[in-house]
């Protein structure tokens, strides 16, 4: 794993475009600040994600990783977040393993839910930025 | 359960008369003076063996991508190899319409790899299931040894009687074909079931510990009966760059160590096979850098599976829990 010397840590989000990421975007409209070192990749819907995306960038030096997607049964897709919720659930289980299972959160964030997202990213970066000292 | 107790005489018939059907092969082990290994009978099934002590290889690899219908096949293999294959039924990557699978009480394997002194294979197998004998860790911690999967199993009973039990339509039929009624099996095996292990928990440092001689050759992933990608992720310059790719890399993000992605190989590849791995420590025999593999996979894959209650290969009709869902489920995922 590559050694994360940076001072502020870096997480990366994988955000579905048609709730989360649109959180994302009404919450910059509002002004409502989240830290800088949230990266936000939009994917079609929160089960695209690939646990192996959220390796990869885990090993390549991401600090933490989240997946947001629509709260389970507002999939715009119909049932694809409840896919996302078994295969990150299982993911976490094997963080849990491994002892690293604070680096990975998963997060149910509607188009509407702007202070939501905000609350949910800070939390966690702010939670990282304290065991990376 | 019910089944019929068995001869020697009784199988050679029954693998015989199976063989003398046009186009129909069993996948099994043979026996050639002390060599072992599996085999694909066609004809006859002469110098058959029900149990092989070494295990170099899951059997169920070898007939991945087996699509054709109606094709004749009949599988005795370990309860690990059975399951596998009903994996890769489910995974639609072998039709299962013609295959009968029978899994036969496996008293544990020696690895392949130990070069153990052929000559000491025993004459009968009951000596080997007393013997005193290195068994690979996966087989000491193994989750299923019973022939209890598949279409049929062979089991042994206290007394190393022979039986032969259905557990599917398949299996049914194949055994009507032998003489003999079906009796209640007795309840005391040879083989009795597992007890739990704990759950796996490990760290960080350990892995990247185990993995230090790693070369990534990937060995590992192409005798994995159930890592049957295609298009694999790490075949391309995405995750494991060489070349051009490597060096835009290294100038991007700087110094490393070479070969580079090795827990980032094993992760990925644990997880995609979470569900479906067997446990049987084929990964770990193919690896000549002796790296303990099977603890990872054996042990991760038995967590996750546990969060579904759900056993790779014990059944055909389960689906695999990554393709499937219940809605109220899981409220504890969120954060
Ligand atoms: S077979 Fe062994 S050396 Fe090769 S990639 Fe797998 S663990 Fe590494
Ligand atoms: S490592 Fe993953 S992607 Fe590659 S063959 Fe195995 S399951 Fe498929
Ligand atoms: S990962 Fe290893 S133990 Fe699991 S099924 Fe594949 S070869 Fe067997």
């Amino acid at each position: 794993m590559a050694e994360g010397n940076k001072e502020t840590p870096e997480i990366i989000g994988f955000a579905c475009s048609f709730c989360s990421f649109k959180a994302s975007e009404m919450a910059g409209s509002l002004r409502m600040k989240y830290p800088e070192g949230v990266k936000l990749i939009e994917v079609p819907c929160s089960s695209r994600v690939d646990p192996a995306f959220i390796i990869k960038a885990l090993m390549e030096g991401a600090d933490g990783v989240f997946v947001a997607g629509c709260h389970p049964g507002d999939c715009h897709f119909i049932k694809g977040n409840y896919y996302t919720r078994r295969k990150i659930a299982a993911l976490k289980e094997m963080f849990r393993a491994f002892s690293i299972d604070e680096k990975l959160r998963l997060f149910w964030v509607s188009a509407s839910e702007a202070r939501r997202f905000v609350d949910k990213v800070t939390d966690m970066y702010n939670n990282i930025k304290e065991t990376k000292r | 359960m019910k089944g019929k107790k068995l001869k020697n005489s009784h199988l050679d018939s029954l693998f015989d008369g199976f063989l003398k059907e046009e186009g129909s092969i069993i996948l099994g082990f043979k026996r050639d003076g002390n060599a072992i290994g599996h085999h694909i009978f066609k004809g006859s099934a002469k110098d058959y063996s029900l149990i092989n002590p070494f295990f170099s290889a899951n059997g169920a690899i070898y007939f991945r991508r087996l699509f054709s219908k109606g094709a004749k096949l009949l599988f005795i293999l370990r309860p690990c190899e059975i399951r596998a294959y009903v994996e890769l039924t489910k995974l639609t990557q072998i039709e299962r319409e013609g295959i009968v699978a029978i899994s036969v009480d496996c008293p544990g394997t020696e690895s392949e790899k130990e070069k153990t002194d052929r000559a000491s294979l025993p004459e009968d197998i009951r000596d080997y299931f007393k013997g005193d004998n290195k068994k690979r860790w996966a087989c000491i911690n193994c989750r299923e040894k019973r022939g209890v999967v598949g279409d049929a199993g062979i089991r042994l009973d206290r007394d190393y009687n022979m039986w032969i039990i259905p557990y599917t339509e398949k299996g049914e039929r194949l055994i009507e074909t032998l003489e003999g009624e079906l009796t209640d099996i007795p309840i005391d095996m040879a083989i009795s079931p597992d007890r739990q292990t704990d759950s796996f928990k490990t760290d960080m440092d350990a892995l990247r510990s185990d993995l230090k001689r790693c070369v990534l050759c990937m060995n590992c992933r192409d005798m994995c009966p159930v890592c049957y990608c295609v298009d694999c992720v790490f075949n391309g310059d995405e995750y494991l760059p060489r070349g051009d790719a490597l060096l835009n890399k290294v100038l991007r993000t700087g110094s490393t160590d070479m070969p580079q992605g090795k827990e980032l190989f094993h992760l990925i590849r644990m997880y995609h096979v979470s569900q479906t791995c067997v446990g049987c420590g084929a990964c770990e025999e193919a690896c000549p850098q002796d790296i303990p593999l099977t603890k990872y996979f054996k042990g991760i894959s038995e967590r996750l599976q546990g969060i579904f209650s759900y056993m790779s290969g014990r059944g055909f009709d389960e689906a695999i829990p990554y393709t499937t869902f219940i809605e109220d489920e899981l409220k504890d995922a969120e954060d």
